[in-house]
């Protein structure tokens, strides 16, 4: 076909009118076999490259999609393997967190108490002692005279852990937090309490009312 | 299917679906119920709900279109240069966002990220925010490198006292004498939400990644 | 020439769309030079950040804002609805009907776009990417859309023969799918947004969307008429087109995602995105095949469908390259970006549509264009204009790219270092703009000659019959 070589740009010429545009175009594609033998089956490179196109897809999807996870920020992870872990709270932090909310009326932020009213938990045979006792004292709480350090103190202390009758119902691991803070600050040396101790003792005794004085120096 | 108009149709259908659920409602029904995050230590939520008045600043910032030009998106720390700036220790997550009313997460970095303003290492204070919205020059240099938005002001006869809500300008840029430029109700809920820019909690999904784990970066790009 | 006959060029179907669709294709023009004025505002702040800044309606973000939705909802809008009204009607075989409908339509559609425009002034932008126009206009663009695609579909449903061809799948596809889509948009970000990250989600699945889905089928249903109609052959490898198509049109919006590479979405997304991103390769490759006859005519319209097809290409394969996180690292959020997008809908839309509209408007007004040299000059500032924009963007951006990640160089520095390159594309914007007043001068020329003087004489070429035959 020819193409003038000073074609008037202000008027582009059609070359083929609109009803053979489409009965052409449409015999390109049509089903019926060619008449002339020279119908083709669909190039096989175009089809490859499809089919491999769709290949990678496929394949980068699986591998940088971090399996289609929503809290996976990074491509190159995959949910479980190296990606965030449950960061445990630092047991100290958990354990002064409680006992700034709850101990600290009474036991004060010194541990030292008030003389005469709240005994102190600074080189408190009660917390660096026993922790069969101690545990129980704190989950269930205490009434009656008590004797701390050769002084005589006579008060309550609520139950704290989530047993029947208490008002702070700390759960097991605050429990263990608060208790292994208070046995380890104010020059307190006492080994941690662990959340396990706490569940044991507290499925062992079940709901039972606050301890005396009497019934914990059992507890060696 | 190309002849039969309704065939095509219905191949349009499926194709606007296709898309639109796979990402659109794909992703909508993943994180649209996302809740904040309770850390059992710190005792209380995160993110933080935004304050009324920052919140408000928020439409200025949008209505303005101050997002063609910041981002509030901080990339993880070992892509792109986004720690080493101090924008951010983490990379901002989904969970960041899920208070904002509208999120400017910004496609440009013409100027700096905003996502962590108030918690940069070398914060501007309200006042050196608010002259830098006036003046446009960055406070400590001489170059004029951001629209100075004089209209966010007012330029006021002083009255007895001075303002509260007065610049301390420098002598070339003060107004004549007896007269003062005072925030605008924009400027202020503008500086007050930039002030509340913050993501100090670390969620747990934006934590990096463990080096084994990233040994690969950059293997396959 | 001969006189016309039955297989006539300027047919009725012409005569009788002529007004309607003149409506149509000058309120793109008015509207392209708008942007054009706007966009070389917001090139100018890029350099010179004190530019206007007491204005308040044309902040940086404002008048960007203002720019694109110019640009897309007026420009390419108006004109990608009369080209594809046009295809359709001449492929239909008939006058097209429901024009009164159009005409309606046009008129709704530029007052909501008015107003949007207004709003987004005035500060009510919604800060969503190209659906910055406030809530209130949006339902009416909707009902005018449709409006004006009626008589499109009536063509479509009413065509005289059963053999279809590629370019009315591509101008029924928009205008069916692009309704679907603003609403889908504008209920999941203006009405009951979604919340957090997932605005911008859907934001980036809805830009991608009008792109693939609404735009790109406008344009090329233009292309792919054009190129058979002024070569006089069949399309090369025309068998595959509508592969091709579905491709588009299935895998397009999932590249969605792709601004979003080291964002707070999950990895899947931007992952997704890039995938697809390769996938739609394919798309492109079968387009540069069926339209490839585009480089061996002469004439106007093919040169502008030539550039715009070498543009659609190459915006395709930077949009591929650039989706790969290592290279995004670089271009993510710089001004290369930028060059991306107008490469795409400067270099591939625009240019398509210019195409369409040269070889179109002188069939509907029955006489060429008035001047010669308001065409070439138009063609000659527009390529020029475009290759300067995309080049200068670009070098800017890969710059920038490279200082950003680089943390001890101040945005000052940056500023600095781009500001040459920025310059450049000022330039580019005031060329573009300079060759888009020629051909609104042009076209005003020409449609005026239609109410003033008869047509001189049918210089129309009667065409020939194709044949269908292997290429």
């Amino acid at each position: 076909m020819s193409t003038p070589s000073h074609q008037d740009p202000r008027l582009d010429q059609a070359t083929a009118s609109d009803e053979s545009l489409l009965a052409a175009h449409e015999k390109l594609v049509g089903k019926q076999p060619d008449e002339k033998a020279r119908y083709q089956l669909l190039p096989l490179n175009l089809l490859f490259i499809f089919s491999g196109l769709i290949f990678f897809a496929g394949t980068y999807l699986n591998r940088y999609s971090g399996l289609f996870d929503p809290k996976i920020y990074n491509e190159n992870e995959l949910p479980g393997t190296g990606g965030p872990v449950a960061v445990k709270v630092d047991t100290l932090v958990l354990g002064k967190k409680q006992y700034e909310a709850i101990c600290i009326t009474c036991h004060q932020a010194t541990g030292l108490g008030q003389p005469g009213v709240y005994p102190p938990l600074a080189a408190s045979e009660w917390v660096t002692g026993s922790e069969e006792r101690l545990v129980r004292l704190v989950l269930y709480g205490l009434n009656g005279p008590i004797k701390v350090n050769g002084v005589d103190y006579n008060g309550a202390m609520p139950a704290v852990g989530k047993v029947a009758g208490s008002g702070y119902n700390l759960s097991d691991d605050k429990v263990a937090a608060v208790l292994t803070y208070v046995r380890q600050q104010w020059g307190n040396t006492a080994g941690p309490i662990t959340t396990e101790q706490v569940a044991a003792i507290r499925s062992k005794e079940g709901d039972r009312k606050a301890y005396v004085a009497q019934e914990l120096l059992k507890f060696q | 299917m190309m002849k039969n108009g309704f065939l095509f149709f219905i191949g349009l259908l499926a194709a606007f679906v296709f898309g639109w659920g796979g990402i659109a409602l794909g992703s909508h029904l993943q994180l649209g119920a996302l809740a904040p995050y309770y850390d059992d230590g710190e005792g209380s939520t995160f993110p933080a709900r935004p304050q009324g008045l920052a919140s408000r600043g928020q439409l200025v910032y949008a209505d303005l279109g101050c997002a063609s030009c910041h981002t509030q998106q901080v990339r993880r720390p070992d892509f792109g240069s986004d720690k080493d700036r101090g924008w951010g220790e983490r990379q901002s997550v989904a969970r960041d966002y899920i208070h904002q009313v509208r999120p400017q997460l910004g496609e440009s970095r013409t100027g700096p990220d905003l996502a962590n303003l108030a918690g940069r290492k070398a914060p501007y204070d309200g006042a050196e925010l608010t002259q830098f919205l006036y003046t446009g020059i960055v406070p400590g240099t001489r170059v004029l490198n951001h629209p100075p938005y004089k209209f966010l002001f007012d330029e006021r006869k002083i009255d007895g006292e001075v303002s509260a809500n007065a610049l301390a300008l420098p002598a070339s840029l003060a107004p004549a004498a007896g007269r003062q430029i005072v925030a605008g109700e924009r400027a202020r809920t503008l500086v007050a939400y930039l002030q509340s820019l913050n993501t100090p909690y670390e969620f747990p999904e934006a934590r990096p990644v463990t080096p084994a784990a990233s040994a690969k970066e950059g293997a396959h790009k | 020439m001969s006189s016309p006959s039955t297989t006539a060029e300027v047919t009725a179907a012409d005569t009788a769309g002529r007004w309607p669709l003149l409506l149509l294709l000058a309120s793109g023009l008015v509207w392209l030079v708008l942007s054009g004025v706007l966009a070389l505002i917001a090139s100018i702040q890029l350099h010179s950040p004190g530019f206007l800044a007491d204005c308040e309606s044309l902040t940086h973000g404002r008048v960007t804002a203002l720019a694109e939705t110019t640009f897309i909802y007026g420009w390419a809008a108006n004109t990608g609805l009369g080209v594809a009204l046009w295809v359709l009607g001449r492929l239909g075989g008939a006058p097209l009907r429901a024009l009164n409908w159009a005409v309606v339509g046009t008129l709704f559609w530029n007052t909501g776009l008015s107003l949007g425009l207004v709003g987004i002034a005035t500060g009510d932008a919604t800060s969503f990417a190209l659906l910055e126009m406030p809530r209130y206009v949006q339902p009416l663009l909707v009902a005018a859309y449709v409006a004006i695609g009626v008589s499109g579909i009536l063509a479509w449903n009413g065509r005289r023969t059963d053999g279809t061809f590629a370019s009315q799948w591509y101008a029924v596809a928009a205008l069916i799918l692009f309704p679907w889509l603003l609403i889908a948009a504008q209920t999941m970000l203006l009405w009951s947004p979604v919340r957090g990250v997932l605005q911008a989600v859907v934001n980036g699945w809805y830009v991608q969307s009008a792109f693939s889905l609404w735009l790109a089928p406008l344009a090329l249903a233009g292309a792919y008429y054009v190129v058979p109609k002024a070569t006089g052959r069949t399309l090369p490898s025309y068998d595959f087109a509508s592969l091709s198509f579905w491709t588009l049109l299935f895998v397009g919006a999932l590249t969605g995602g792709r601004h979003l590479i080291g964002g707070p979405v999950p990895a899947w997304i931007p992952t997704l995105a890039n995938a697809s991103c390769t996938m739609l390769l394919f798309h492109y490759a079968v387009v540069a095949l069926n339209l490839r006859g585009a480089f061996s005519g002469g004439g106007t319209a093919l040169r502008f469908i030539s550039f715009g097809l070498v543009a659609y290409l190459l915006g395709a394969v930077l949009d591929a390259v650039t989706a790969f996180r290592g290279v995004a690292l670089v271009t993510q959020f710089t001004y290369f970006a930028t060059a991306q997008q107008q490469l795409a809908l400067y270099g591939g839309i625009s240019m398509f549509l210019f195409g369409s509209l040269y070889f179109a408007v002188p069939r509907l007004t029955g006489r060429a264009w008035a001047s010669a040299a308001l065409v070439r000059g138009h063609l000659a500032l527009a390529m020029f204009g475009v290759l300067l924009l995309v080049v200068t963007l670009a070098a800017a951006g890969w710059t920038q790219g490279h200082d950003l990640n680089h943390a001890a160089t101040s945005f000052a520095d940056i500023a600095a270092h781009t500001r040459p390159w920025l310059l450049g594309a000022t330039a580019a914007q005031a060329s573009l703009l300079l060759g888009n007043l020629l051909l609104l001068v042009n076209f005003a020329i020409s449609v005026s000659s239609v109410c003033c003087s008869a047509p001189a004489e049918n210089s129309f070429r009667q065409p020939s019959t194709m044949e269908a035959h292997a290429s």
